[in-house]
C-alpha cells in the first residue's frame, strides 16, 4: 500500500506557523520598531507598545485560525481593524499624525515577510499567495485607520465651524430695550437659523423694542443673504420689535439693487452709530453732552 | 360668548381678544361678525390680540388674522398682535412673502 503524501500546508497554516515559531524574535522587532515610532515623540510608553504588540499578534493568529479563505465580515477580522482603529485613535489624541502610523503598519508588514523568506521550505506560490493576503489585510487596516483619522479631522473641524459660528453673532444689549446684532461673514441656511433663534429668544428676554442689525462685516452679498436678511427683520417685526438695518456699504448696495432686492419697508442706516441715534429717537431716549 | 374667543375691554379703547382651545381659524366667516359688533359695541379702537399660548402659527391660522385685521380696518378698529412666541415668529417669517399687515407687539405694555 502506497503512502500517502504529505498534506501540503495552506498559506494560513505556513503564517501560523512563523508566528509560532518566530514569536519572540518578531515582537521584539516590533517592539523596538514601535518604541522607534512612537516613543521618541513619547506617543506611547514602553508597556503600551509592548501590550500592543502582542494584542496584534494575537488577533492576527485567530484570524488565521479561522478559516483558510478570509472572512471580512468575520469577528476576527472585525476585532483586528477595531484593534488598529483605537490604536490609531489614541495615537491621533496624543498628537501623533497618520504618516506614523502607515510607517508602523507598513513595518509589520514587512517584519513577517523577511521572516519568511527566511523559511526556505516556503515554495514561490505559497510565497505569493502569503504575500497577496498580507498585502489585503494591512491593506485594510491602512484604508481603516484612514477613515478613522478622516472622521476626526471632520469632527474637529465641524466642531469649530459650531464654535465659530455661535461666537460670532454676539447679540448686545447696548441699551435698555435696544440690541446690536453685527453680522461677519457670510449667512447661510444653517447660521441664519441659530441667529434668527437667539435673537428672537434675546427680544423675548430681553424685552427688546429695536433691533440694530449692523452688515459691516458682511463681505458680499447675494440673493440667499439678501433672503436671509428680509427673513430676519421679519421675524424681528413679528415679536414686535423695530429692525434697522446698518453698515451697508456701497458695493453690497448696488449687488441689492441689482438683485431687485426692495429694501423700502426697512429702516436703513449707514452706519451702526446712525442705527443707534434712529434707535434712541424711536424709543424717545435723547443722549446729550453733560452741560448742554 | 364667542366659542373659542374671549374679549376683555382693558381701558384707552383697547379690547384683548385671548384665543382658546375651541376657537376654529378654519371658519373665520362665523367668527368675525361677533367679535367686530363686541368691538363697536365697546367703542374700541384698537383690538389687542393675545398670542401668548400659540407655539404654531400656521397658513390657516395666519390667514384668520388676515381676515380679522381686515375686518377691524372696515370698522376702522387697529389690531395689534402681542407675545407671539419665538418660534412662532421664526417658523412664520419662512412662510411669508411679505409683513403682516397688522401691527405686533412685544406685549401689552409695548403698545404704541
Amino acid at each position: 500500500m502506497a503512502k500517502d503524501a504529505p498534506k501540503e500546508r495552506t498559506t494560513n497554516e505556513i503564517l501560523i506557523e512563523l508566528l509560532m515559531l518566530n514569536v519572540g524574535k518578531i515582537s521584539a522587532i516590533i517592539e523596538k520598531q514601535g518604541q522607534s515610532i512612537f516613543g521618541q515623540k513619547n506617543l506611547l510608553s514602553n508597556n503600551e507598545i509592548n501590550d500592543y504588540s502582542l494584542e496584534f499578534l494575537e488577533l492576527l493568529t485567530m484570524l488565521l485560525h479561522a478559516g483558510e479563505k478570509l472572512d471580512r465580515r468575520g469577528a476576527e477580522y472585525k476585532a483586528l481593524r477595531q484593534f488598529f482603529g483605537n490604536f490609531s485613535q489614541q495615537i491621533q489624541v496624543r498628537g501623533g499624525d497618520m504618516d506614523e502610523f502607515v510607517r508602523y503598519v507598513h513595518f509589520l508588514q514587512g517584519t513577517f515577510l523577511e521572516n519568511l523568506e527566511a523559511d526556505k521550505s516556503v515554495s514561490f506560490e505559497k510565497a505569493r499567495a502569503i504575500l497577496l493576503l498580507l498585502g489585503g489585510i494591512f491593506n485594510d487596516i491602512i484604508l481603516e485607520v484612514f477613515h478613522i483619522y478622516l472622521e476626526g479631522k471632520e469632527k474637529t473641524i465641524k466642531a469649530q465651524q459650531e464654535e465659530l459660528k455661535q461666537t460670532s453673532t454676539p447679540i448686545t444689549e447696548i441699551w435698555e430695550g435696544v440690541l446690536t446684532l453685527p453680522i461677519i461673514g457670510s449667512l447661510d441656511s444653517s447660521r441664519t437659523m441659530i441667529v434668527m433663534e437667539k435673537l428672537l429668544q434675546r427680544i423675548e428676554s430681553d424685552r427688546a423694542r429695536v433691533v440694530v442689525i449692523d452688515v459691516t462685516g458682511v463681505m458680499a452679498i447675494d440673493s440667499q443673504v439678501s433672503h436671509h436678511l428680509i427673513q430676519m427683520i421679519r421675524a424681528t417685526g413679528l415679536m414686535g420689535a423695530t429692525a434697522i438695518l446698518t453698515g451697508i456699504r456701497p458695493e453690497i448696495a448696488r449687488a441689492l439693487t441689482s438683485l431687485n432686492i426692495d429694501l423700502s419697508s426697512v429702516t436703513t442706516r449707514s452706519k451702526l452709530s446712525e442705527g443707534l441715534k434712529e434707535a434712541f429717537r424711536q424709543m424717545s431716549i435723547e443722549v446729550s453732552r453733560p452741560g448742554k | 360668548m364667542i366659542e373659542g374667543i374671549h374679549l376683555t375691554p382693558i381701558g384707552d379703547g383697547n379690547v384683548l381678544l385671548e384665543p382658546g382651545e375651541g376657537l376654529d381659524p378654519s371658519a373665520p366667516e362665523s367668527l368675525v361678525a361677533p367679535v367686530l359688533e363686541f368691538l363697536q359695541r365697546n367703542e374700541a379702537r384698537r383690538l389687542v390680540y393675545d398670542l401668548k399660548n400659540l407655539r404654531l402659527i400656521d397658513e390657516v391660522y395666519y390667514a384668520w388674522l388676515v381676515k380679522l385685521d381686515a375686518t377691524c380696518r372696515i370698522a376702522n378698529v387697529e389690531m395689534v398682535t402681542v407675545n407671539m412666541q419665538p418660534a412662532a415668529a421664526y417658523a412664520l417669517s419662512l412662510t411669508l412673502k411679505q409683513s403682516p399687515p397688522f401691527n405686533c407687539a412685544l406685549d401689552i405694555h409695548h403698545l404704541r
